[in-house]
């Protein structure tokens, strides 16, 4: 019985260790989990898309209303020029929401609480947000660091301030994501210790803690992959239909 | 035949539903306040964080401790204010 609430957060390995030049490559539980959401998404997905019926079933009913939700949603945010992107936005959004709700099954792993991995993608998005700007508009892409109207005293000033908060997009959206999954999957493993410490007599009141909890991070689970996803949209919105 | 005619007066309907609704505001507005509360805390302290840390890179560069440091976490502060004022003047746009 794990009684330390951090310990769910432990990445270990599965299977032989590899290496390949000094780096390790070894499959971990945190591998196995994103191999099981990603199965899981092509899973869902491809019953959903095999039988194109006019009345849909269960599986095809979710993947209308995900692909709906996501394209909806970028029309919305970025407009009809972000099309080109919903591949990336959809399987973003898919993988961080599939990821999430793994980490709600009892006994198994939560990738996104690992800042690695939530960086991983930030900065991915940063990057690629970047160059998209830089392609769209080329150096005319700078003027994002340079607000029309400022006085030229304070120029140097802002186009600093500016900067900095461009460059602080990664950080908050991977932090975001990361912190929120982090401090939920705390919380539910520290109330479930008071359940068990506490025993017959006390261990009401944090067992029913523990049941609204968990409903919270399960909103909490689709609610962070949904602002994922939707940030990137508005990044995208930046790069894309520059107005400043 | 008629079951096509049928189904196209159907899609009609259900098309104009469609677009009645998307006039007025629809389901998921409620889910993107949550997220724009999310997202407001965090957006004032990376900018804050990053600040800090291009404030630390430049000191070491330049040999300045710890004035550079200093002045840019205070660049960053601001940055992440202003960050939360763009943030929250989008919400207020959006509806």
């Amino acid at each position: 019985m794990a009684t330390n609430p951090m310990q769910q957060f432990e990445v270990y390995r599965i299977g032989p260790q590899i290496k390949i030049a000094g780096v390790d490559l070894s499959f971990t539980n945190a591998s196995l989990f994103m191999v099981l959401s990603a199965v899981a998404i092509c899973a869902v997905l491809f019953l959903g898309t095999k039988e194109k019926k006019l009345i849909p079933d269960k599986f095809q009913l979710i993947s209308e209303i995900l692909y709906n939700f996501i394209a909806k949603m970028i029309s919305d945010t970025a407009g009809s020029k972000a099309k080109p992107y919903f591949p990336f936005i959809f399987s973003l959004f898919m993988f961080v929401l599939f990821c999430n709700m793994f980490g709600m099954l009892p006994y198994s792993f939560t990738v996104t609480s690992h800042i690695i991995v939530t960086m991983l993608l930030a900065i991915f998005i940063f990057i690629a947000v970047t160059i998209i700007g830089f392609l769209k508009h080329g150096f005319g892409y700078l003027k994002l660091f340079v607000p029309s109207g400022v006085p030229v005293i304070l120029l140097p000033l802002i186009t600093v301030i500016e900067i900095i908060s461009y460059l602080s997009r990664p950080l908050s959206l991977s932090v975001r994501l990361f912190a929120n999954m982090l401090a939920g999957h705390t919380m539910l493993k520290v109330f479930g210790g008071f359940v068990v410490s506490l025993g017959i007599l006390g261990g009401w009141l944090p067992l029913g803690f523990s049941v609204a909890l968990t409903g919270l991070e399960i909103l909490v689970a689709f609610l962070q992959a949904y602002v994922f996803a939707i940030l990137t949209c508005i990044y995208l919105n930046d790069a894309l239909n520059l107005h400043h | 035949m008629r079951d096509l005619d049928n189904f196209k007066t159907r899609l009609k309907i259900a098309e104009k539903k469609l677009k009645k609704r998307s006039k007025n505001h629809d389901n998921t507005e409620n889910s993107s306040f949550m997220g724009g509360a999310f997202k407001l805390g965090t957006e004032l302290v990376s900018a804050v964080a990053v600040g800090t840390i291009i404030g630390f890179i430049l000191d070491s560069w330049f040999d300045t401790k710890p004035w550079l440091l200093i002045f840019f976490f205070f660049l960053g502060s601001i940055a992440g204010i202003l960050n939360v004022i763009k943030a929250a003047n989008k919400m207020q746009k959006r509806n």
